[in-house]
């Protein structure tokens, strides 16, 4: 196991390999900030129920626009060019959740509840990981995550309590983003994985943050009087 | 020490801009909730900024 900790200046340093796994963590990673605001700003931002709700769309896309900014500018610095991901249509992203376009309410609320959770599940991952630089910028990331979840559970109470049409649609789309989260956590038994963690990258195995993520959100669920989803139907990556 | 990509500064500081203005500009329009023609007026200029975003790096 990796103890080392990198700075920038010593990465050329490094085994080929973990530069390589780097490079494509820090890559997926913009590809997850800015794949957000790319699938809910165009119809959000003008249908959000009321103006202070557009202006939180706004804000909160601004923040996750700061946190790929962050994210390009540690793979900048090591010479990963990330700036594609910008322009790389919705049905490209390196994650199923951000392919497609948010176009309800429902469907933003329950996103920032369960999406953005998964989000700071992966940010979580390398907080103590091996390259400094990344361990820097995650402080502001995260606790500005947690604002997008607290936001979305909000909203999604809020939609809950407004009769049982509406808690059916709020039902659907938790079905909806429910098999999309669990998906996010990747194949179990990755080898992938194995080497990250190998690296000091991440912490965790796929499965093991992903039954984590269960057991928080489940309960969570459960006491918002939500339907827990099936967690194999729709799956993809089990 | 590995050989920055290029554009890094340039891309970071056009992302820091656009990144403030649109604080900025919600700043504003959550302290003025109450006049519609404010808040109205915000909430375009944030999509202008936020246009250019969606737009990509082209």
């Amino acid at each position: 196991m990796y103890t080392e900790k990198i700075e920038l200046k010593d990465l050329d340093k490094t085994d080929p390999e973990y530069r390589d796994l780097l490079g494509r963590v820090l890559a997926i990673q913009a590809d997850c900030e800015i794949g957000g605001p790319h699938l809910y700003v165009e119809k959000m931002l003008p249908a959000a129920p009321t103006k202070l709700d557009q202006l939180i769309v706004a804000r909160t896309a601004a923040e996750e626009i700061d946190h790929f900014r962050k994210v390009a500018r540690v793979a900048g610095d090591m010479g990963v060019d990330v700036s594609f991901v910008l322009s790389q249509p919705n049905e490209k992203r390196f994650v199923d959740a951000f392919r497609g376009l948010i176009t309800t309410w429902e469907d933003n609320a329950v996103f920032g509840f369960l999406i953005d959770r998964v989000g700071r599940y992966q940010l979580e991952e390398f907080s103590d990981c091996s390259y400094l630089p990344l361990q820097r910028i995650l402080p502001d990331i995260v606790t500005e995550e947690l604002g997008h979840i607290e936001y979305g559970y909000n909203k999604t109470c809020e939609l809950l309590s407004k009769g049982d049409e509406q808690r059916e649609r709020v039902q659907r789309a938790i079905d909806y983003w429910y098999v999309r989260a669990l998906d996010m956590f990747g194949h179990s038994g990755s080898k992938r994985a194995e080497r990250y963690i190998f690296w000091g990258l991440k912490r965790r195995a796929n499965e093991q943050a992903r039954e984590d993520y269960i057991r928080e959100v489940n309960p969570i669920l459960t006491s918002m009087g939500i339907r827990i989803p099936d967690p194999i139907k729709g799956r993809r990556f089990i | 020490m590995p050989e920055r990509a290029p554009n890094t500064e340039r891309l970071d500081e056009h992302l820091l801009e656009i990144v403030h203005a649109l604080h900025g500009a919600v700043r504003q329009g959550v302290s003025h909730t109450d006049d519609a023609k404010i808040t109205d007026r915000v909430i375009e200029d944030c999509k202008k900024l936020l246009d250019v975003i969606m737009a990509g790096n082209e």
